[in-house]
């Protein structure tokens, strides 16, 4: 069944040899230090602290949406990271590779990283950044906001919801273990085809890249089933389909695409694995395969995705803009015609991502004229954003600073766009830096909304505010560098720079790669006013109040701050659209449940971080075709969900007389606090 | 300020008796909106074969319209379909709350699955044997898949009845059992519906009597 | 082609400048006006105007359609497969010099069926014609790319596609691959110059005069295994069987032929990482 692979393989561990240890590549050696003091540092902090018990019941075990949210957040924030430092080795050699009497160091011959390495690194750029900080990132603000935003006392499967977490986890550290054991797919994060065949690619780089994919988009398609269902079952009485507010309804359309989407994805990497591990022929370029096909479905997923992405970065911009404008969002239903507008056309226009691979004009044509479609719900909800403001009483606060330069990134973005998907443009820069800086800067509109929704909402979820001295001045910072990375970068790409060159040929292009590795050093400095941020705002601590910026509106801002670990004592009745707002009017937010009632919670549990773990058992093994442990491990997950089924897991119930005694003492039920030891009057609450 | 509607004296602000879910519907809702991811990639699949459903992608190897047997694929619709009556007829006797009735429709599922498997397991031996086997030709590459992508729903299907045979008989009809019989309804009769949509367009649509 | 290509560019980015720098200007100055220490007039309550979506809609939905008019009329301009473009342009009423191009890793082989001779990263044809391409690749995807010169098309493993462009005044341009096919991929350039008719016929008798050959074997076993051209040095070749060998690279690549590179390979080029001593990158 194996087909013939490069290299030794032993029954016992496959491909796995010591030569795949790179102990010889300086950066590696370098990364792996840093790294593992870094891990060193975290569990020595948590052996010291004696916090693991804590760890282990309070935050692996937990199927809390607002812990899961977080965990998920911390991944992607550590992911952005190591992207980042990706993207900065990448700046730093094309400032340095240019021209052919350029120095070489490191043992490569221009800049310091050799194609062998460089390919690798843009490659695990764009998979870290997309798939896992940017998906996790949004989707730990989907987990912790929308159960608060429609009143639910969590997910509707909180199981699965921890599932889909350590799912993504172990996708994540395929492609940490990658940096150390063996190499990562140098055949860029789409997989190019059939260059992500076995002939061109005979070692294990795409074969992790593989595994990582298709094991968080499984957890991503879990998600998306689980926000669908929550919103659909579980928003609390009163609130009608058009009083959800602006975020959820954002995050439903996006968890549409989720659920249609990436199945197309699940399906692709299996024909591809299919054929590096059996010698199936869907993508080769002989013997009947059509490489073609895997461009036109990985695109089928491809082009949602990037809708699945900004979708609710949009809805983020609109909850901070209608909040810090003291105002109704503007045009709320067209609002949410737009989102499911984008959604659906996002799924016709795949194509504009090859239009120089050879079809006729008249598909061409009808893919360029469906992707220009696309600005126009989008120039809607821009439009709804500047008519919020108008006649507003608008704060700069650092989360409404971020929405507003959010907005024209967008513009940026989106007329880069426009220009792209006329074929006759982009026959001229596809494949050209252009591209990459027009959807840079599209996740920089994502990124943006991200920044503004942590600084938003962590005063709801941790009981303080982040300083806004620092996050002005990381606002700033951050800013200035992405102007000076990525508009010489359009420049450049209209001047025929080819995307992805460890070695750039042209010597006019060296003025645009200084600009833009100036731009990574500003970028540098914005992660240590980021850190420093967050350092001060721990230590200083000051408090919020239910209502942190004084401007809330929608109901997640009716809850205790911080936000207790059953969200609300007693469900709200809705009464409106801004439901918060609503009850300020009424003089009535800070009214509390006269009588409380027995809470029925989930009970934390071990099995989805164990089914995480046993994953990237499976998947590290698959990659390296040790064939017995890929077995054992998938057998040994399967029964445990079997056996797991045969548990009772009731969860366990809250009396009144407990939430009365809980609500009296809120800092005892933050989101930080020891709440298994919590005990109920009849119940119980320990991890299985 | 802004004018929101005017709160009463009767208004209620909390309400206690929103936390009584419907927990097996959500369950099934949440299995439903499962059921719908899965059918994408089968319809991923359906899409690849429409493509390579082509002599250019034969490679010289036959394609289904050579060697597929409308006649022997109508048997095993049949046969798969007589599988989801069984499990239907376990549903009804879930009903009456009968564990005698749902233990021995699952079992007639089973064991029509299996022969259906059997059959269809068969052919793809065959044809490997033959030297036409899913590395031959990206036509028969997507072919296998197909056949056995469907294969694997239906033996993770039986797997599941074969816990749930233990579960009716150890729990009786709990919640949780229940939710679990009646996603496993949505799954068989999924998974025989993927079969006659294979049917006809791989089997009538492209295969030789 | 490629002026067509500007022109294209410079009008739709201008269409959309009318709805840009409104919107710019809008996002600009809203916060700045209505910033609450300004005073200026609040409304808490409107938030919903009809007038104002139909606009929204309205006027984006118009700019679309006019943008995609103009698109759509453009592909089928410059539709490298037969272009509109070219039949009136002043080299239509001659027959088109045939160049075939195969991307190799990580070279660009040019064939001339016609005047059996190919070159190596050089493609050197006559002013004032047309230039028609034949493209295919021994193993990976690649794009061919001639920035000033003409569209952008893939050269692909398996396939044949098609391409061209007529220059009408002598000029020198540097192609290359946009397509990333692997560890050689930044040095994949080629030259490409246009010459006065005379000068084009002069340079054709002294290639087809070379002493190296290029056959399929020569193809198949020297110059389609994976190698980098560091400088992007042209080689010239006669080649008298020139018109078979495109075809036979064709039916190889779809009877399951490659040309596999091992991860020793990959690691060596540009590097001394691999096995193999670095290979000198200079010129």
């Amino acid at each position: 069944m194996q087909v013939a692979v490069e290299g030794p393989w032993s029954p016992l561990l496959g491909r796995l040899t010591l030569d795949a240890i790179p102990y010889t590549n300086p950066i590696l050696i370098f990364t792996f230090v840093i790294a593992a003091t870094a891990g060193l540092v975290a569990v020595g902090s948590v052996l010291y602290f004696r916090k693991v018990g804590y760890i282990w019941r309070e935050w692996l075990c937990s199927v809390d949406h607002k812990r899961i949210g977080v965990m998920y957040m911390i991944l992607g924030l550590v992911m952005l990271f190591r992207g980042f430092i990706d993207g900065v080795m990448m700046r730093t050699q094309q400032a340095i590779a240019i021209g052919p009497n350029s120095p070489g160091y490191l043992g490569a011959a221009h800049g310091y990283l050799p194609p062998y390495h460089f390919d690798q690194i843009y490659s695990a750029h764009g998979t870290l950044m997309l798939i896992f900080a940017a998906t996790p990132l949004l989707t730990g603000l989907g987990n912790i906001i929308v159960p608060l935003q429609i009143g639910a006392r969590d997910m509707a499967f909180p199981y699965l919801n921890a599932v889909s977490l350590w799912l993504t986890v172990s996708g994540a550290l395929l492609c940490m273990i990658s940096l150390f054991v063996g190499e990562f797919s140098n055949a860029t994060w789409v997989g190019l085809m059939p260059f992500s065949e076995l002939p061109s690619n005979p070692g294990v780089g795409v074969d992790y890249w593989m595994w990582a994919l298709q094991v968080s988009s499984i957890g991503t398609t879990f998600n998306a089933i689980n926000i669908i269902a929550t919103i659909v079952k579980m928003r609390a009485p009163g609130m009608g389909w058009f009083r959800v507010p602006v975020f959820t309804w954002v995050m439903m359309a996006t968890s549409i695409i989720g659920l249609t989407a990436f199945p197309v994805l699940t399906a692709a990497l299996c024909m591809l694995g299919l054929d590096r591990y059996v010698g199936t022929h869907f993508f080769t370029a002989g013997m009947g395969g059509n490489y073609m096909l895997y461009i036109n479905l990985f695109w089928t997923w491809g082009h949602p995705e990037v809708y699945f992405l900004v979708l609710p970065a949009f809805g983020l911009i609109s909850e901070i803009v209608a909040t810090f404008s003291s105002k109704s969002l503007f045009g709320y239903p067209t609002m949410i015609a737009a989102s499911m507008g984008i959604a659906g056309v996002g799924w016709v226009v795949w194509a504009h991502h090859f239009f120089t691979m050879g079809m006729g004009p008249d598909l061409i044509g009808f893919f360029s004229a469906a992707t220009m479609i696309v600005g126009i719900p989008t120039g809607v909800k821009a439009f709804n954003w500047l008519f919020t403001m108008f006649r507003g009483r608008i704060v700069f606060t650092t989360p409404m600073l971020w929405a507003i330069t959010a907005i024209l990134l967008l513009l940026l973005g989106g007329i880069t766009g426009m220009m792209l998907s006329a074929s006759v443009v982009d026959y001229t820069v596809h494949d050209s830096v252009f591209v990459v800086a027009h959807f840079h800067c599209m996740v920089l509109v994502i990124g943006a909304g991200i920044f503004a929704a942590v600084t938003y909402w962590w005063p709801k979820l941790f009981g303080f505010k982040l300083n806004e001295t620092l996050g002005q001045w990381f606002f700033w910072t951050f800013v200035a560098g992405s102007l000076l990375v990525f508009i010489p970068m359009f420049q450049a790409g209209l001047d025929g720079e080819t995307r992805r060159l460890d070695y750039l040929f042209d010597t006019s292009l060296r003025p645009l790669m200084l600009l833009e590795v100036a731009g990574i050093g500003v970028y540098f400095i914005s992660v240590f006013f980021f850190l420093a941020m967050v350092v001060v705002s721990l230590v200083k601590r000051e408090p919020a109040g239910q209502d942190a910026w004084g401007t809330g509106r929608s109901l997640e801002w009716l809850t205790h701050t911080p936000v207790p670990f059953y969200n609300f004592a007693v469900t709200p009745q809705v009464h409106a659209l801004d439901e918060m707002s609503w009850r300020k009017a009424n003089g009535l937010e800070k009214t509390q449940p006269s009588t409380y009632v027995p809470i029925h919670m989930p009970s934390s549990t071990s099995l989805p971080f164990i089914i995480g773990m046993l994953s990237f058992v499976c998947t590290f093994s698959l990659v390296w075709r040790i064939w017995w442990l890929a077995g054992a491990s998938l057998l040994a997950a399967i029964l445990l969900v079997i056996i797991r089924s045969f548990d009772k897991n009731e969860g366990y119930v809250l009396s009144a007389e407990n939430i009365a005694e809980m609500e009296r003492k809120l800092h005892t039920v933050s989101l930080v606090a020891e709440q298994s030891k919590v005990l109920p009057v009849g119940g119980h609450a320990e991890a299985h | 300020m802004a004018s929101f509607t005017k709160a009463s004296a009767d208004t209620v602000l909390w309400n206690a008796g929103a936390d009584a879910h419907d927990n097996i519907s959500a369950r099934t809702y949440g299995f439903w909106l499962y059921l719908l991811s899965d059918a994408l990639i089968i319809a991923a699949i359906f899409a690849t074969y429409a493509v390579l459903n082509n002599p250019m992608n034969a490679a010289g190897g036959p394609l289904g319209s050579q060697f597929l047997s409308a006649s022997k694929g109508l048997l095993q619709t049949f046969i798969v379909l007589g599988s989801v009556l069984c499990y239907s007829l376990a549903t009804v006797a879930l009903k009456r709350g009968s564990k005698v009735g749902v233990s021995l429709g699952m079992i007639g599922a089973i064991l029509l699955a299996v022969v259906f498997l059997g059959i269809g397991l068969g052919d793809l031996a065959a044809l490997s044997a033959a030297g036409n086997g899913f590395a031959r030709s990206g036509y028969l590459s997507c072919f296998f898949t197909l056949i056995v992508t469907h294969a694997l729903h239906m033996g993770f299907g039986i797997l599941w009845m074969l816990v749930m045979l233990v579960q009716v008989g150890v729990f009786g009809f709990t919640e949780n059992v229940v939710a679990r019989l009646l996603n496993l309804r949505m799954f068989w009769q999924f998974q025989a519906s993927v079969w006659v949509v294979v049917y006809i367009y791989v089997y009538l649509f492209g295969g030789a009597h | 082609m490629a002026g067509l290509e500007f022109h294209y560019t410079l009008w739709i980015t201008g269409i959309m400048m009318l709805i840009i720098v409104p919107t710019l200007l809008m996002t600009i100055i809203f916060p700045l006006r209505y910033h609450h220490s300004r005073n200026a007039k609040y409304t808490p309550d409107w938030h919903f105007s009809a007038t104002i979506e139909i606009l929204a809609w309205a006027i984006p939905l118009a700019m679309v359609v006019v943008l995609a008019y103009m698109s759509v009329s453009a592909i089928f301009r410059i539709n490298p497969w037969n272009a509109p473009e070219l039949a009136s342009a002043p080299g239509a009423s001659q027959p088109p010099v045939k160049v075939e191009v195969i991307a190799t890793d990580w070279q660009w082989v040019f064939i001339y069926p016609d005047e059996n001779i190919a070159t190596i990263d050089d493609l050197v044809v006559p002013a004032g014609r047309r230039v028609q391409l034949t493209m295919t690749a021994t193993d990976v995807m690649n794009g061919f790319y001639i920035p000033q010169v003409a569209p952008m098309v893939d050269a692909m493993p398996a396939m044949v596609s098609k391409d061209a462009f007529e220059i009408d005044q002598p000029a020198q341009f540097t192609g290359f691959s946009t397509d990333f096919s692997g560890a050689g991929f930044s040095w994949m350039q080629f030259k490409t110059r246009i010459l006065a008719q005379a000068d084009y016929d002069a340079w054709v008798k002294s290639v087809q005069g070379s002493p190296n050959q290029l056959t399929y074997d020569v193809f198949t076993q020297k110059i389609a295994q994976p190698q980098v051209n560091y400088g992007a040095t042209p080689s010239y070749f006669s080649a008298p069987n020139a018109g078979r060998i495109f075809g036979m690279v064709v039916m190889d690549a779809m009877n399951g032929k490659t040309y596999p590179v091992p991860d020793s390979l990959t690691k060596s080029v540009a590097s001394n990482e691999g096995k193999a001593p670095a290979s000198p990158a200079a010129n």
